[in-house]
């Protein structure tokens, strides 16, 4: 396991209107690691994530990631530095097949000019057959190639979930944000997914941070919990650490040890 | 013209490849792509796998136990088996696992290839401690001392012993768990599959230029008999599935001329007619009825060709199947007169495995302790 934090925030604070979503948060995530935020809902978790790839910009406090402190950044800058993520509603192109869907998350590694993949001409025919070839090895470490052809609308909820983690990893992210993976999954699809997200990990080394609500999901998949209530931080550990800590159980779990 | 004297399956592949080595044997759908093997690099591929196998003490009287779906590595790894005289023990990994876990602690290997970490795991739970044990995918396998295909593959070939194998020496085996957990055994000999091999190619007509896809069931006496005996002696390319989720697919862009399935294949090809079938009783049902029923009438034979029949072979993938056979047991009376009636005669080849009951000890690894059935 790495020991030097890929991500770390120090500070970060977020108003709405003069209403605090996030106050005063600070964690970091080893490269590496599974991290878990988890809280109620409104506990500012996806605010969070927002701010982690540039959607919202934090009014306090700093981002590291890979060793570079910024304060301000853009998705699209995020996603070139390697962060990519998945929401909380399903947000592909759903008249677009599987293949096009995972396709468009390597629109960041293409190096020929917009003219020469109009006319197919220089570097674009290679390479368009690269990322082909890029997008198929992703789907096939999903285990979605009996679909790849199929348009995304036709697909089951899970199966859509699935193609969405797919075009997040097409970009090769460094850092993986996943909003409510599981939201809306039976037990079976969960499963399928959690063991997904441990390949991603384990096999291709991608740092994740999810959020999820699924206590057993979560105590299963992390490396590290870091519990959130109403803007605040209120535990960060491992998943025996949070199970133990007394805010946490006050706040959230609602039971005591 | 193939030369007439090989009598054993890795005589053949020797054969072919002198005689068209150039040639597509197999194909292996991977990254959405159809990869191509030649029969030369088929042969070479099967030699360093031998090769390997020859190093790690794999001898005539030694049995290679392979747990993989089909894929082509699994067939090759049966080659470079019986190349060295030994047997290849096909085991299905989609058989209960409880059930199959069981087999292979009994048959305790010394030799074994698994497709991937699942396969792997059966293994590690059944305690086994095999001299060499090779995988095909890597996923999720950490043990860095073991080796992959591709590691022994990519190995030149050192020079071998010419074909060690036997016509009548046992070629494949088959192991199940009977009822009362009795080990269960069925052996093929060289000879036997190729005359299995031999009467089919005859009687069916394949030539080289037939194309076939290999079925779910791969690890059977059926297959051996009627697929990978024949491959071999005529020539044909042998397509492999991505993966069985992906063979339904696979087989419509294929559009294979020789199908050999099991009643589940078309049992499941049935189920699938079925679906994009009108609900019985419908007027378009009674109209699609009409339109499929033997008759001469002129528009009749026009509409359902055009519009029935050819429609629905293309998304079967049987648009081109010239010689659809099924071993095992008979189709469901049903599913074979809609096949007929779509024009795809589905024609039963017998398939009778005999199995034996056998001691645990030395189930897999005495040449010959085995009398081939």
């Amino acid at each position: 396991m790495a020991s030097h934090p890929l991500l770390e925030l120090q500070g970060i604070s977020l108003s709405f209107k003069g209403v605090k979503a996030i106050n005063d948060i600070g964690f970091s995530v080893r490269e590496g690691d599974i991290c878990a935020l988890i809280g109620p809902n409104g506990a500012g978790k996806s605010s969070l994530l927002n701010i982690i790839n540039g959607v919202y910009q934090a009014q306090q406090g700093v981002i590291r990631f890979a060793g570079t402190e910024r304060t301000r950044m853009r998705p699209n800058e995020a996603a070139r530095q390697g962060i990519a993520r998945t929401f909380q509603n399903i947000a592909l192109f759903k008249g677009m097949t599987v293949l096009d869907n995972v396709l468009t998350g390597r629109n960041l590694k293409r190096r020929s000019s917009w003219l020469e993949q109009a006319l197919r001409t220089g570097r674009a025919p290679a390479e368009d057959n690269r990322q082909r070839e890029s997008a198929e090895r992703v789907i096939e470490f999903l285990r979605i190639q009996p679909w790849r052809h199929e348009v995304v609308a036709s697909l089951p909820y899970g199966l859509q979930k699935r193609v969405e983690l797919a075009r997040a990893l097409a970009s090769e992210p460094r850092l993986l944000l996943l909003d409510e993976p599981m939201a809306g999954m039976n037990a079976r699809e969960k499963q399928e997914l959690s063991s997904f997200i441990v390949d991603i990990n384990r096999d291709l080394g991608t740092t994740v941070v999810l959020i999820e609500h699924d206590i057993g999901v979560v105590m299963g998949l992390a490396d590290q919990v870091v519990v959130l209530d109403y803007g605040r931080k209120i535990g960060d550990g491992t998943p025996a650490q949070v199970r133990r800590n007394p805010d946490v159980i006050a706040a959230y779990l609602g039971t005591h040890p | 013209m193939t030369d007439p004297t090989p009598s054993t399956l890795p005589a053949w592949l020797q054969a072919q490849k002198r005689l068209r080595g150039a040639e597509v044997a197999l194909r292996h759908k991977r990254l959405g792509v159809w990869q191509v093997l030649t029969l030369t690099q088929v042969h070479s591929q099967v030699l360093a796998v031998a090769g390997a196998l020859q190093r790690a003490g794999f001898g005539a009287a030694s049995s290679l136990v392979i747990v993989s779906r089909p894929r082509p590595e699994a067939l090759l790894g049966a080659l470079a088996a019986q190349w060295l005289g030994g047997v290849a023990v096909l085991l299905d990994p989609l058989d209960e696992a409880s059930a199959q876990q069981e087999v292979v602690r009994r048959l305790a290997p010394d030799f074994l290839f698994v497709e991937g970490l699942s396969e792997l795991t059966l293994a590690t739970a059944a305690g086994l401690t095999p001299g060499l044990l090779f995988y095909a995918d890597g996923r999720g396998i950490a043990d860095p001392s073991l080796p992959s295909w591709a590691q022994l593959a990519a190995q030149a070939a050192e020079p071998l012993q010419p074909v060690q194998a036997r016509p009548q020496g046992s070629a494949f085996g088959f192991h199940r768990l009977a009822a009362g957990g009795v080990l269960e055994s069925q052996h093929l000999s060289h000879a036997q599959v190729l005359e299995a091999g031999r009467l089919l190619v005859a009687t069916e007509c394949l030539v080289a230029e037939d194309e076939a896809l290999a079925a779910r069931a791969f690890a059977t006496s059926g297959q051996a008999r009627y697929l990978l005996g024949p491959w071999l002696l005529a020539g044909f390319r042998l397509n492999f599935p991505e993966t069985l989720a992906t063979r339904d697919n696979d087989r419509r862009e294929l559009g294979p001329t020789f199908v050999l399935g099991t009643r589940h294949t078309y049992g499941r090809l049935h189920e699938a007619l079925d679906q994009r079938l009108p609900v019985p009783g419908s007027l378009s049902r009674h109209l699609v009825d009409w339109a499929l029923a033997p008759g001469n009438g002129l528009w009749q034979r026009t509409l359902g060709q055009w519009l029935i029949r050819k429609p629905l072979r293309d998304a079967l993938g049987l648009s081109r199947a010239r010689v659809p056979l099924l071993v095992g047991a008979p189709l469901d009376p049903a599913a074979q007169a809609l096949f007929v009636r779509l024009g795809v005669e589905v024609r039963a080849w017998p398939d009778a495995p005999r199995w034996q009951s056998t001691q645990d000890a030395g189930a897999v690894a005495p040449h010959g302790a085995l009398q081939p059935v």
